[in-house]
C-alpha cells in the first residue's frame, strides 16, 4: 500500500469535548470536506490524528505557509538522471491513494494556492494536474480536512468565500474545565490538584482575550508548564516561563497577569 | 567627520578654522587660569562624542554666554552640564540651553542663570530631551516675567517638580505668574513655596503612585480575576486634613482616590489592587442592592461590613490567593479602648481570617451569626439581618459612633455606598446620609464635573495651546468660501459657500474609552492588522537573476532546457522585498440631524461613527500614519461648520477623545463643500504621496436651502473628482441605506463602502483603511 507510512497504529489520546467525533465520522461517511476551526493549541492536529486512527485512513498532513505554491502541494517535475519525472505533491497522493489529507493553518497559504482544492472539495471530487495532463478521480476513502484560527482571520487574510462555503465546520474552543484539567494530567503527568489549578490560571489568562490578550493560554500551554513542573521548576516560576512570558510583551498586561494567577494559588 | 574624536587635546588646536569660535574660545581661556583646566577637561570629553563642526558651534554657546558676561560659576555650571548630556551625542540641545542661559542672564542676571543650569540636573532626572526643551522655555518665561523669582525657584527645583511631569511644571509657574497678577513680592512668595496654591500645586508624594499610573495595568488585573471589564474612574483628590477616601462604587462604576496617601511604589499598586479586586467583587458576586428603610447609621455600617465579608469569602472561594492580597491591610489588634469604629475594624478582621483570635464578647457574637450563616453564603440577604442585629447590640452598649466622621476600615474597601438603594421611598434619615456625605459629594461632583473640567480644558486648548482664533459667535469663524454646481444651469456659482471653523466641544474621554473597552473583538482583530502591517509588507518575486532561495520551479525548468539542449533562463531566484506605506488620511465626519437617530441597539449613529472612528484612528496613531479627523454639518450655503477634532499635526490623545466624544448631532448635509474643504486641508497640510480622504456619511447630501436633493449629489460629485485631480483619494462609506443610490454616483461604485448594518462599521471602516493601506 503506497500510503502504509502514513497509517496511525497506536491510538492517539483524545479527550471529546463536545460532539466532534460523530461529526467527524459522519462527515467522512460522507466524504465531506471538513474545516476545524479554534484558537491555537486546543487540540486540532491532535483530533485529526485521532480520527485518523478511528477510520483507519491514512493521514497526510502539509503545514500550509505563504510561500507555498499549488505546485507544492499538487505535485510537479523532478529531474532524475533519466529524464524529468513527475512527482505526486501530498495532495494529489491522498487524493491518488485514499487518504485523509490536514491542511494545517490554511489561511497562511496565498489564496491562489488554496484555490486548488476546490474541484476535490465539490461534487466533482477530482484533481486536475495541468502540468502533468492528468485528471486524477479522488479515491473513495479521500476526504481533505484543513484547519483555521478565527484569531488570526482579518481582512487580508481570510479565506474566499468559495472556499469557506465547501466545508463542514467544527468549532473548537477550549474545552470544559473538568476535561480540560484531565488532558493536562494526562499528558503532562501532572497530578490531578496541578491540572485543576493551571486551569484556573488559564481561565484568568482567557478573560483577557480582547483586553491585552490576542488569545489566552492554550490548553498545550498548560501541559508544557505543567511539564516544567514535573521536571522540578517551583510553580510561579513554571507559570512565569510557561505562560507570562511567551504569552505577552506588554508590562502593565504582565503584572496583572502575574497578580491575577497568584489570586488563583490556595 | 569624527576623526577629531580619538586625539588627546594637545593636537586638537591644529585642526581649528583660523578665524573660528573654538579657536577664538581657546585663546580666552588661555587666558584664566582658573578655569582652564576644567575647560580641558570639558572640550576633552565633548570632542570624544562630537565632531569638530558640532564643537565649534558649542564654543560659540560659550562665547555667548562669556559675552553676556555670565561669569565664572554660570561657564562652569554650563560645562558641566554640556559633559552631562554629552553622552546623548545630540549637541542641539545643549545649544539651546546656552542660549536660554544667555537670555535668563540678560533678564534675572549671571545668579539666575547658573542656578537655573544647576538645576537642570534635577529636571533631567525626571524629564526626556522634548520635556526638557519645554522646561527651558518655562524658565525663560519665568526669567522674562517674573526675574526675581528665577533663583528661588531654581534653588527649590527638586520640589517643585514633585508631581513629575512638565504639564505640571508649565502649569506652576503660569499659575504662579496669574495668581501674583504683577505684584513682585506675592510672585517671591509663590516661587520660593511660601504660598499656599504654590505648596498645594506641588504637593503631591514623592514615590506617590497615583490612580492615572496603574489604570492599566489594575484594570487588566480585575477583568483576568473576574472576566468582566470594570470600569474605573479617579477622584480627584481630597484635602489633607480630611481621613483618606475609600473607594466607592456608584452605579457599575468603580470610582479610586487619585492616590492613597503615604502609600508609595509597590505598595501603592498593590493597595490600588486591592481596593478594585474588591469593589469589583460587589459588582460581580453581591449585587445587593439594600433598602435603607429605617436602619439606624450604626446598622447601615455593620450591613456594609458583614457585606464585605461575605463577598470576599466568596471570591476567596473562587480565588483562594486574593487573601494575600487583601490581609495586609487587617491590622486591628484585640486590644485598647473598644469604640465603635474600633470594634467594627476588629470585627472586620475577625471575619476575613478565622484563625485570627480576638475574644472579645461582640466579635465573638459576630464571628458565630456570620459562621451560623455560611450555608447561605450566596444570599445577600443575611448581610443585611446579620448586620441589623449587631448594629443593634453595639448601639444599646452605648459605644461611642459619629457617622460624620466614620470611615471603612480596612482602607481597601469602599465606602459601602453602592450598596444602598435611596431612590425607593421616604427621605433616610439625616444621619445616615452622614455616613455616605462624602461620597455622595464626590459622586455628584464627578458628574458635573465631568463637564466643567471639560469645558475648561476646551476653552484653555482653545486659547492658547491650539491657537485658532476664539469665535466671534456660536457660528464660528469664517475660514474660506467655495464656488458650487449649478446643476439646473450648469454653471458653477463663485464663492457661494461659507465654510466655518466651529470650535470642538469637550465630552467625557471615557465614554470613547469605555466604547472601545467593550469593542474588544474589533479592536483585537485591528490590533493584529496594526502588527502585519508596520513591520512592513513584504512581497515574494519569482524567477530572479539573485535571491535568497532557489525558486524550485524556475530551477527545473532552467534544468530541462539545459539537458534538451536550450539555453537555460538563468532567473533561477527567489526574493522578496518590504514596500513602504506614505499615506495619510482624513476622516470626515458627518454629524448631521439624521445621526442622532437610534439603532436597534440603542447606540445612535453618531455614537457607532464616533467608536468606528476611534478604533480607526488608534491603529492610524499606532502606525505612525499622518491622520485628521474632521466633523460636518451645514445650514445654509452661508453656514457649512467644520469643527476639527485632530489636526494633522496633533497628537491622538485624550483631549483628542474629549473632542470625539463631544461631538454632537445637528443640521444638514452640504457634502460638496465639506469634500473641498477637506481636499485643500489635506493639499496644504500633508506631503504623503497617497492621500486618503474617507467620509463616513448616513444619508445623502442636504440643505434647508436647497429643494432638490440631486442638485446636492452632482455639486459633490464634481467635487469628488476634482479631489482625484489633486491626487486625493476619496472614499465614501455609507451608513443605512438611505445613501445607498446617490453615494456610488458621487465616489464612483469602486471608491464605496456600504455599510447597511451601522453596527458593523467600526469593523468595516478598519478593513477598508487596511486595504487601502497596503496597496
Ligand atoms: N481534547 C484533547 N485530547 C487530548 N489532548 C489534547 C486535547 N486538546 C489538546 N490536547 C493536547 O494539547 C496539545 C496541543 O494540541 P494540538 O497540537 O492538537 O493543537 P492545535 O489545535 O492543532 O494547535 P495549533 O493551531 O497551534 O496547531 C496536544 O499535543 C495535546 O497534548
Ligand atoms: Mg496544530
Amino acid at each position: 500500500m503506497p500510503l502504509d507510512a502514513y497509517r496511525i497504529n497506536t491510538e492517539p489520546y483524545y479527550e471529546p469535548q463536545d460532539t466532534e467525533i460523530d461529526i467527524f465520522t459522519a462527515a467522512y461517511s460522507e466524504r465531506l470536506p471538513v474545516m476545524l476551526k479554534g484558537p491555537t493549541g486546543c487540540g486540532k492536529t491532535r483530533f485529526v490524528e485521532h480520527m485518523a486512527w478511528r477510520l483507519g485512513k491514512p493521514l497526510i498532513t502539509v503545514a500550509a505557509h505563504e510561500d507555498m505554491t499549488a505546485a507544492d502541494l499538487a505535485g510537479r517535475y523532478l529531474l532524475e538522471p533519466s529524464g524529468t519525472v513527475w512527482h505526486d505533491g501530498p495532495l494529489t497522493q491522498a487524493a491518488r491513494h485514499g487518504g485523509i489529507c490536514y491542511l494545517d493553518e490554511i489561511v497562511e497559504a496565498r489564496q491562489d494556492t488554496t484555490v486548488v482544492i476546490h474541484p476535490l472539495t465539490d461534487a466533482r471530487r477530482i484533481l486536475p494536474l495541468e502540468k502533468h495532463n492528468e485528471i486524477v478521480p479522488a479515491h473513495a476513502d479521500f476526504q481533505l480536512t484543513i484547519s483555521y484560527n478565527p484569531g488570526y482571520q482579518s481582512a487580508v487574510k481570510d479565506l474566499k468565500e468559495s472556499t469557506k462555503q465547501r466545508f463542514i465546520a467544527i468549532d473548537f474552543g477550549y474545552p470544559p474545565p473538568s476535561t480540560e484539567s484531565t488532558i493536562i494530567a494526562r499528558e503532562s503527568g501532572a497530578d490531578s490538584d496541578l491540572a485543576t489549578l493551571l486551569v484556573r490560571i488559564a481561565e484568568r489568562s482567557r478573560n483577557l482575550q480582547g483586553h491585552g490578550l490576542d488569545e489566552g493560554a492554550s490548553t498545550r500551554m498548560l501541559i508544557h508548564t505543567g511539564r516544567m513542573v514535573r521536571a522540578g521548576l517551583p510553580l510561579a516560576a513554571a507559570v512565569r516561563a510557561g505562560i507570562v512570558l511567551p504569552i505577552t510583551d506588554n508590562p502593565d498586561i504582565r503584572a496583572a497577569l502575574t497578580d491575577a494567577i497568584a489570586a488563583c494559588v490556595p | 567627520m569624527r576623526s577629531v574624536s580619538a586625539r588627546p587635546s594637545a593636537t586638537l588646536q591644529v585642526l581649528f578654522e583660523p578665524e573660528g569660535d573654538a579657536r577664538r574660545l581657546h585663546l580666552i581661556m588661555r587666558q584664566r587660569d582658573a578655569l582652564r583646566p576644567l575647560f580641558l577637561a570639558t572640550w576633552e570629553a565633548l570632542s570624544r562624542q562630537f565632531d569638530a563642526a558640532e564643537l565649534e558651534t558649542w564654543a560659540g554657546a560659550v562665547l555667548e554666554l562669556v559675552n553676556v558676561n555670565a561669569g565664572p560659576a554660570c561657564l562652569i555650571a554650563y560645562w558641566e552640564a554640556s559633559r552631562d548630556a554629552a553622552s546623548t551625542r545630540e549637541i542641539a540641545p545643549l545649544l539651546g540651553a546656552a542660549q536660554i542661559c544667555a537670555e535668563i542672564c540678560r533678564h534675572a542676571g549671571a545668579p539666575a542663570a547658573t542656578a537655573s543650569l544647576n538645576a537642570l540636573a534635577i529636571a533631567r532626572r525626571s524629564f526626556g530631551a522634548a520635556a526638557l526643551s519645554r522646561w527651558w522655555r518655562a524658565m525663560e518665561m519665568l526669567a522674562r516675567q517674573a526675574p526675581e523669582s528665577v533663583l528661588p525657584a531654581a534653588g527649590r527645583m527638586g520640589q517643585i517638580l514633585l508631581p513629575g511631569t512638565i504639564e505640571a511644571f508649565e502649569d506652576f509657574i503660569t499659575a504662579g505668574l496669574r495668581s501674583a497678577a504683577g505684584d513682585r513680592n506675592r510672585r517671591l512668595a509663590f516661587f520660593s513655596l511660601q504660598d499656599d496654591l504654590a505648596r498645594r500645586m506641588i504637593a503631591r508624594d514623592p514615590g506617590g503612585v497615583g490612580f492615572p499610573n496603574v489604570e492599566a495595568e489594575v484594570k487588566a488585573f480585575t477583568t483576568a480575576l473576574w472576566g468582566e471589564l470594570p470600569l474605573l474612574r479617579g477622584m480627584a483628590g481630597d484635602s489633607m486634613d480630611k481621613p483618606q477616601r475609600r473607594s466607592t462604587i456608584s452605579g457599575p462604576i468603580i470610582r479610586l482616590p487619585e492616590t492613597y496617601r503615604g502609600v508609595r511604589g509597590d505598595a501603592a499598586r498593590g493597595l490600588f489592587r486591592a481596593a478594585t479586586a474588591h469593589a469589583q467583587a460587589h459588582l460581580v458576586l453581591g449585587r445587593a442592592r439594600f433598602p435603607i428603610g429605617t436602619l439606624k447609621p450604626l446598622q447601615v455600617a455593620l450591613v456594609n461590613l458583614i457585606e464585605d465579608a461575605r463577598v470576599e469569602t466568596l471570591a476567596m472561594r473562587a480565588l483562594p490567593g486574593l487573601r494575600r492580597l487583601w490581609a495586609p491591610y487587617h491590622v486591628a489588634e484585640p486590644r485598647g479602648i473598644a469604640t465603635a469604629p474600633v470594634l467594627l475594624a476588629r470585627l472586620a478582621r475577625a471575619l476575613f481570617d478565622p484563625a485570627h483570635v480576638d475574644d472579645d464578647g461582640f466579635v465573638a457574637k459576630g464571628r458565630a451569626l456570620f459562621a451560623a450563616a455560611l450555608p447561605r453564603i450566596e444570599d445577600s440577604a443575611i448581610s443585611r439581618e446579620i448586620g441589623t442585629l449587631l448594629g443593634n447590640d453595639l448601639g444599646q452598649m452605648r459605644v461611642q459612633f459619629n457617622a460624620r466622621t466614620y470611615v471603612v476600615e480596612p482602607v481597601y474597601r469602599d465606602d459601602g455606598l453602592g450598596l444602598w438603594d435611596f431612590d425607593e421611598g421616604a427621605q433616610p434619615p439625616d444621619d445616615v446620609l452622614d455616613l455616605f456625605i462624602d461620597a455622595m459629594r464626590v459622586d455628584a461632583q464627578e458628574s458635573a464635573d465631568g463637564s466643567n473640567q471639560q469645558a475648561e480644558l476646551g476653552n484653555a486648548e482653545a486659547g492658547i495651546g491650539r491657537g485658532r482664533p476664539v469665535a466671534p459667535d456660536d457660528r464660528g469663524t469664517v475660514i474660506a468660501r467655495y464656488p458650487e454646481w449649478d446643476r439646473v444651469h450648469g454653471i458653477e456659482r463663485p464663492d457661494w459657500t461659507v465654510v466655518r471653523e466651529v470650535a470642538a466641544k469637550s465630552g467625557d474621554p471615557h465614554a470613547i474609552e469605555d466604547a472601545l473597552d467593550g469593542a474588544g473583538a474589533v479592536r483585537n482583530r485591528v490590533a493584529r492588522l496594526v502588527r502585519g502591517l508596520r513591520i512592513g509588507r513584504i512581497v515574494r518575486l519569482k524567477r530572479q537573476h539573485d535571491g535568497h532561495d532557489l525558486d524550485v520551479d524556475a530551477m527545473l525548468d532552467a534544468g530541462i532546457a539545459l539537458r534538451s539542449g536550450q539555453e537555460p533562463d538563468p532567473r533561477v531566484f527567489r526574493s522578496s522585498k518590504s514596500v513602504h506605506r506614505d499615506l495619510s488620511a482624513l476622516l470626515l465626519i458627518d454629524i448631521s440631524q439624521s445621526t442622532c437617530d437610534r439603532l436597534p441597539s440603542g447606540a445612535t449613529v453618531l455614537d457607532i461613527e464616533r467608536l468606528a472612528v476611534a478604533v480607526l484612528s488608534e491603529a492610524m496613531d499606532q502606525l505612525g500614519d499622518p491622520f485628521g479627523l474632521l466633523a460636518f454639518a451645514s445650514d445654509g450655503r452661508e453656514d457649512i461648520r467644520m469643527t476639527s477634532i485632530k489636526g494633522f499635526d496633533e497628537a491622538y490623545d485624550r483631549p483628542c477623545r474629549a473632542r470625539l466624544a463631544g461631538l454632537s448631532s445637528g443640521l444638514s448635509t452640504r457634502l460638496g463643500t465639506a469634500l473641498r474643504h477637506a481636499g485643500n486641508v489635506m493639499a496644504t497640510t500633508t506631503s504623503t504621496s497617497r492621500k486618503l480622504l474617507i467620509v463616513l456619511t448616513d444619508g445623502e447630501p442636504s440643505d434647508i436651502d436647497v429643494s432638490d436633493p440631486l442638485d446636492l449629489v452632482e455639486d459633490a460629485r464634481r467635487a469628488a473628482v476634482d479631489l482625484r485631480s489633486r491626487g486625493i483619494d476619496a472614499y465614501g462609506v455609507v451608513l443605512g441605506t438611505a445613501g445607498i443610490a446617490s453615494a456610488p454616483r458621487i465616489f464612483g461604485r469602486s471608491n464605496t463602502m456600504l455599510v447597511p448594518r451601522v453596527e458593523n462599521l467600526p469593523a468595516r471602516l478598519s478593513e477598508l483603511y487596511f486595504r487601502l493601506a497596503r496597496r
